[in-house]
């Protein structure tokens, strides 16, 4: 109960980062239109590939990755934490610090959510992903749990670069970039030698990104949901290590900082 | 000129503290081996050039977006523009200079890109090499130019910052740095055609090709133009930063 | 003992490793260099020291953020190594300067942040929040984002979020850094609110003035060692003893000549500007009125700095060297 209301006070945080970043106008002008213009970008290769069937599945696959770049911001709003200076008075509280920080970067989830179904939704059918409304409206939950689990994969990420802050974007972008690669996003995952499908099937988001799939074709997205939520458990309690060490190295260290020193 | 090889040395400076500046060379390769798979599942070997010059494109437009457009705020910050603009008639070569190193060291993801497809055991040739060495320095020339544009524009309009980071894949579809803007729907034309990225990016794919390159001396001339366009608006947007500064006293944001 | 002592520190020693990444090696700065201090349950205790003489090394071993390289501290009896989470639930820490507020959130919101990870929620937590804020002035802003705050304010903020956990021992870390005299005035009544509702106060500063005002006993560090624990009433007495007073400029002779005056322990001439400085207490009014019938009439006086006092009190070992 404690770590839940830890959690929910942490999302004040977020929420108020996130006002601060977007007005409603920006956020539909400026970030809205990025992501569908970064969809039209991997979407019109399959234009150029001459193939229908492609421009569906790089829409497709170039939509669940545009909720890993934005997820993976968690990287950069980890580390405001650290910038305020509060980071040494959540290590000296009783709270719990993946509640914290797990809290503390969930904006990029709705907003993510949101960027993402309108791509599917209205951007698809122009290119040959249509939906019922059956499945329309299950999709929305299905990249709920896409996202949500991706973003425990972010929350470690996240927690890594605390103790790099220099390296937080490019953490990042280069594992946004190595997701799109490998997680069956513009090529099936068994495309590449076995062994990367083993490990990103330890990612959620390509499971995520199978019940998404699977959904498009009319068939049944519970399995890749529930692989999704599995393994963004995994990740949960990872990220709750490498926090917990990440303070007792700190503490070791000296390098956990005290006001100005 | 002396003033522009200060300013190559201060960025120089500037980047060896801070890698970050540079992070769109450490997702060129990745890039390449998303592009590379895509074409190589597809089956399609003449779209290979495609898939090795994107990333190197996008890369250059990605650094001069990010790390140019935070030039001269990143001095306003640091509290030092004031201090630079108090040197009279300096500041353009000096911009001119960081810019020029900053466009230099993102040329480096093209070599990137190709290292990866020889990684995957592939090999580009390039039949044209006296185009493409030209067309790559009219695009590296065009990009330092349009640079300096986002410099100043990022300063002037402190609402652009928010378009900053959103100004980069529009420009990817627009300047058809995979897919040619030839495969856009026609109404997008006159808005590619004064995207200098769209010439550079057409010029660059052709020099890879075995035909002919048509209309070189034509389709190299709209480049500079744009790049011409590009210097004038930089100069001109830069004056009026300066002039800001001067009348302000300090650059406070509009 | 337990029942007596809200901190006790034995032989507490930090060495941080010089040089960066995987070549640190060398002997190391020793920040802490064999601390022994007990603080009484209910006493506001200070640390007094200049810059870099251990304060905040202390405060983080304390605060359970950082470990000692030897030695032992205890809060409440908890060990701040094994027993972190005790040592949490009991102490509140309030730092100087800006840093440790989430700006983008209220004062309110700041509260109950903090609130939440102590474990308080529902109408405990509000009220809570609510009495903290009357308490330190800021109801009428509650609803106000604290980056719009002034660094008074902010360290208001800051004072209600070390004290949202209701601790028994609070750990003040450098709280008046920037705070204008008024502000520090209000902070000052405030320490003197928390002594009487029977919490343990370990204050660090290096205000000599302030040391004076709000502490029941005053331990002096410098260059990681606790030269010596004084009652207030010593810090009061060095500071009329050595006090200073300066002039513009003054006849050679006259100079020469007070210099001989009993009490006067040195002189010093910097660009024609002379300062005399007192070593017993009321020397300070002598020299003043020697001036003014000599007719140099522009005469101010000042307390001492801290580096001075030591310098005084402890001789040169007492300001050993510090990096």
């Amino acid at each position: 109960m404690h770590w839940i209301r830890v959690f929910a006070a942490s999302t004040v945080n977020a929420a108020a980062d996130f006002a601060a970043t977007y007005t409603w106008r920006t956020w539909t002008f400026a970030w809205l239109s990025r992501i569908i213009a970064q969809v039209l970008f991997f979407t019109l290769i399959g234009t150029l590939l001459g193939s229908p069937d492609k421009q569906r599945f790089l829409l497709i696959g170039a939509t669940v990755m545009a909720i890993v770049a934005e997820v993976l911001f968690t990287c950069a709003s980890s580390t405001w934490e650290r910038r305020a200076g509060t980071l040494p008075l959540l290590v000296a509280s009783p709270g719990d610090l993946l509640a914290v920080f797990a809290g503390r970067s969930i904006q990029w989830v709705p907003s993510s959510v949101a960027t993402s179904s309108v791509c599917l939704l209205v951007v698809g059918p122009f290119f040959g992903v249509h939906w019922t409304w059956g499945t329309a409206l299950a999709l929305v939950p299905v990249l709920v749990v896409t996202a949500v689990t991706t973003y425990c994969f972010a929350l470690v990420a996240g927690a890594f670069v605390l103790n790099a802050m220099d390296i937080r974007n490019i953490v990042a972008n280069v594992l946004g970039a190595l997701m799109t690669a490998f997680c069956g996003a513009v090529v099936p995952v068994s495309y590449w030698p076995g062994w990367v499908g083993q490990v990103v099937t330890l990612l959620p988001t390509t499971h995520g990104l199978r019940a998404v799939r699977a959904l498009a074709d009319g068939g049944n997205p519970v399995g890749g949901c529930v692989a999704a939520l599995l393994t963004g458990v995994l990740w949960l309690v990872v990220a709750r290590l490498v926090l917990h060490r990440l303070a007792e190295h700190g503490r070791r260290d000296g390098t956990i900082e005290f006001g100005d020193s | 000129m002396r003033t522009v090889l200060t300013g190559c040395w201060y960025q120089l400076l500037v980047l060896r503290r801070s890698p970050a500046d540079l992070m769109a060379l450490f997702v060129a390769p990745v890039n390449t081996a998303v592009f590379l798979a895509i074409v190589r599942h597809a089956d399609r070997p003449d779209l290979v050039g495609h898939a090795v010059l994107a990333p190197g494109l996008m890369a250059l437009w990605a650094i001069a977006l990010i790390t140019c457009g935070e030039l001269i705020d990143a001095e306003r910050f640091g509290g030092t523009l004031e201090a630079l603009v108090a040197v009279p008639a300096r500041m353009l070569p000096l911009l001119t200079g960081r810019v020029v190193v900053v466009t230099t060291a993102s040329l480096f993801a093209f070599a990137e890109s190709w290292l990866v497809a020889v990684l995957f055991g592939l090999r580009v040739p390039i039949p044209h090499p006296a185009i493409f060495v030209i067309s790559m320095l009219g695009t590296a020339l065009a990009m330092a130019c349009w640079a300096g544009v986002m410099a100043s524009v990022f300063v002037l309009a402190r609402s652009a910052r928010i378009f900053q980071n959103a100004l980069g894949f529009p420009f990817f579809v627009l300047g058809g740095v995979l897919v040619p803007v030839a495969m856009l729907p026609d109404w997008v034309r006159p808005l590619t055609n004064v995207v200098f990225l769209s010439w550079s990016s057409d010029l660059l794919r052709d020099a890879l090709k075995t035909a002919p390159v048509q209309d070189f001396a034509g389709r190299l001339t709209a480049l500079l133009g744009l790049a011409a366009v590009g210097a004038g608006l930089g100069a001109y947007l830069l004056s009026a930063v300066l002039k800001r500064v001067r009348s302000l006293g300090t650059l406070t944001y509009a | 003992m337990i029942d007596e002592y809200a901190v006790e520190i034995t032989a507490l020693r930090r060495v941080f490793a010089t040089g960066k990444g995987l070549r640190k090696r060398g002997p190391g700065h020793v920040a802490l260099d064999g601390v022994d201090l007990a603080v009484r349950k209910g006493e506001v205790h200070g640390l007094l020291g200049p810059n870099g003489a251990g304060k905040t090394t202390l405060c983080k071993i304390l605060s359970t953020v950082l470990l000692p390289t030897s030695g032992t501290a205890k809060v409440l009896g908890f060990d701040v190594v094994g027993q972190t989470s005790r040592v949490r639930e009991s102490m509140g820490i309030v730092f100087g300067g800006e840093r440790g507020l989430y700006g983008r959130l209220t004062a309110r919101q700041n509260l109950k942040f903090w609130g939440a990870l102590h474990g308080l929620h529902g109408k405990a937590l509000r009220t809570r929040v609510d009495t903290l804020l009357e308490r330190v002035g800021l109801t009428g802003r509650a609803d106000d984002r604290v980056e719009g705050f002034s660094r008074g304010m902010k360290q208001r903020v800051h004072l209600a979020r070390g004290l949202v956990g209701d601790p028994a021992v609070l750990l003040l870390d450098e709280p008046t850094t920037g705070m204008d005299p008024v502000a520090a005035k209000d902070f000052r009544s405030l320490v003197g609110e928390l002594r009487a509702e029977n919490r343990t106060v370990l204050i660090t500063t290096h205000d000599m003035v302030e040391a004076e005002q709000v502490c029941d006993r005053v331990s002096l560090i410098d260059a990681g060692r606790i030269l010596a624990t004084e009652p207030p009433a010593a810090l009061s007495e060095w500071i009329t003893r050595f006090e200073r007073v300066d002039v513009p400029a003054a006849p050679a002779e006259v100079v020469a000549r007070l210099r001989e005056l009993p009490g006067v322990g040195s002189v010093s001439t910097e660009d024609g500007r002379v300062r005399f400085e007192t070593t017993q207490e009321g020397v300070a009014a002598q020299l003043v009125r020697a001036l003014v019938d000599e007719g140099v009439t522009s005469v101010t006086t000042s307390k001492p700095s801290l580096e001075e006092v030591y310098l005084h009190v402890f001789g040169h070992n007492g300001m050993a060297v510090r990096k």
